[in-house]
């Protein structure tokens, strides 16, 4: 390979590996994060609770560029739900860290 | 008492009246037999203790560990749940009926070593939270109310949330589990959860 294919080549993959470990997701913080808001009592990851399951939830969004946007949305501004046919007011994550808001949208959307 | 041993009985203590032998033989059947069955009893609720449970590390590594630091374990009020409290009925025929499948743990313990390794038991994780959720379910989560009954819960100090929520799932026939479950232990990934299982009637 020339030298410039290869510094080609090889500045794509850096980016995409930059942009990959910007995107990775530290499920552990997310989990306690989830945890501490209080999600995990309507919210199962897997399983049906009273609300729906994250995986639910990532399905819902896939595909969707702007899942990430209403995503947080949903989390940060108490949206109203419709729980058992009464509406009540959906639950913030109780943090005001963006960093750790974009981390927890990113784990639901990946799970 | 077969002849030969009551024979045998008279043979040594000539002089007794038969009154006596057989009050004395009594006596003696009732001690030991009362104390079979103190040692017995002191034997199922050493089965029961924390202690024992977690002397085989499937249950110290794994679930005992997920467990530590939850609300059934550390809260404000120091009221706290150990194994038996959630996973052994209390109730006398139940028990020993539980006590009796837990041979296949020791079984699984010993002999097959099912889940001796990590790995081994996150891959059965969902089957054994699967034996859990289908007896609660079965016993309208008999255990769970062993410590919480539902006629107690003051409406005055629970959320508004919990309040609507309790309403409406006492409504829908639901039991406590349908809900409250992965509390104690870590939820397995995937699989139906509680309100997915057709359990009997619920």
């Amino acid at each position: 390979m020339s030298l410039k294919r290869t510094a080609v080549v090889g500045s794509v993959l850096l980016l995409w590996a930059g942009g990959a470990a910007a995107q990775a997701v530290d499920a552990s913080a997310a989990e306690a994060l989830a945890k501490k808001s209080g999600c995990l009592g309507c919210h199962s990851v897997t399983q049906k609770k009273i609300g729906p399951a994250f995986k639910e939830v990532a399905a819902r969004y896939k595909g969707k560029a702007d899942a990430e946007q209403k995503l947080h949305t949903h989390l940060t501004t108490n949206p109203k739900v419709k729980v058992g046919g009464a509406e009540e007011e959906h639950d913030s994550l109780k943090t005001k860290n963006q960093a750790d808001i974009r981390n927890v949208v990113r784990w639901i959307l990946s799970r | 008492m077969t002849i030969k041993a009551w024979e045998s009985l008279r043979n040594r203590c000539a002089t007794c009246a038969r009154t006596t032998l057989v009050g004395g033989t009594v006596v003696v059947a009732l001690l030991v037999g009362g104390l079979l069955m103190a040692a017995g009893a002191a034997g199922l609720a050493g089965t029961n203790t924390e202690k024992f449970c977690i002397g085989c590390h499937e249950m110290r590594e794994n679930v005992y560990a997920e467990f530590k630091g939850t609300i059934h374990d550390t809260n404000r009020s120091g009221v706290r749940a150990i194994c038996s409290d959630c996973h052994v009925p209390r109730e006398p025929v139940p028990m020993l009926i539980r006590k009796m499948q837990a041979t296949f743990e020791l079984w699984g313990h010993f002999v097959t070593g099912v889940i001796d390794t990590k790995e081994k038991f996150e891959a059965h994780r969902y089957e054994l939270a699967k034996r859990v959720w289908t007896r609660m379910k079965e016993t309208d989560s008999l255990e769970c109310r062993n410590c919480h009954h539902a006629d107690a819960m003051s409406s005055e100090l629970q959320s508004e949330r919990a309040r609507s929520r309790h309403a409406k799932g006492k409504a829908e026939g639901m039991t406590c589990i349908d809900c409250h479950f992965g509390i104690a232990h870590k939820e397995p990934e995937g699989g139906p959860g509680p309100q997915e299982l057709k359990v009997g009637n619920r």
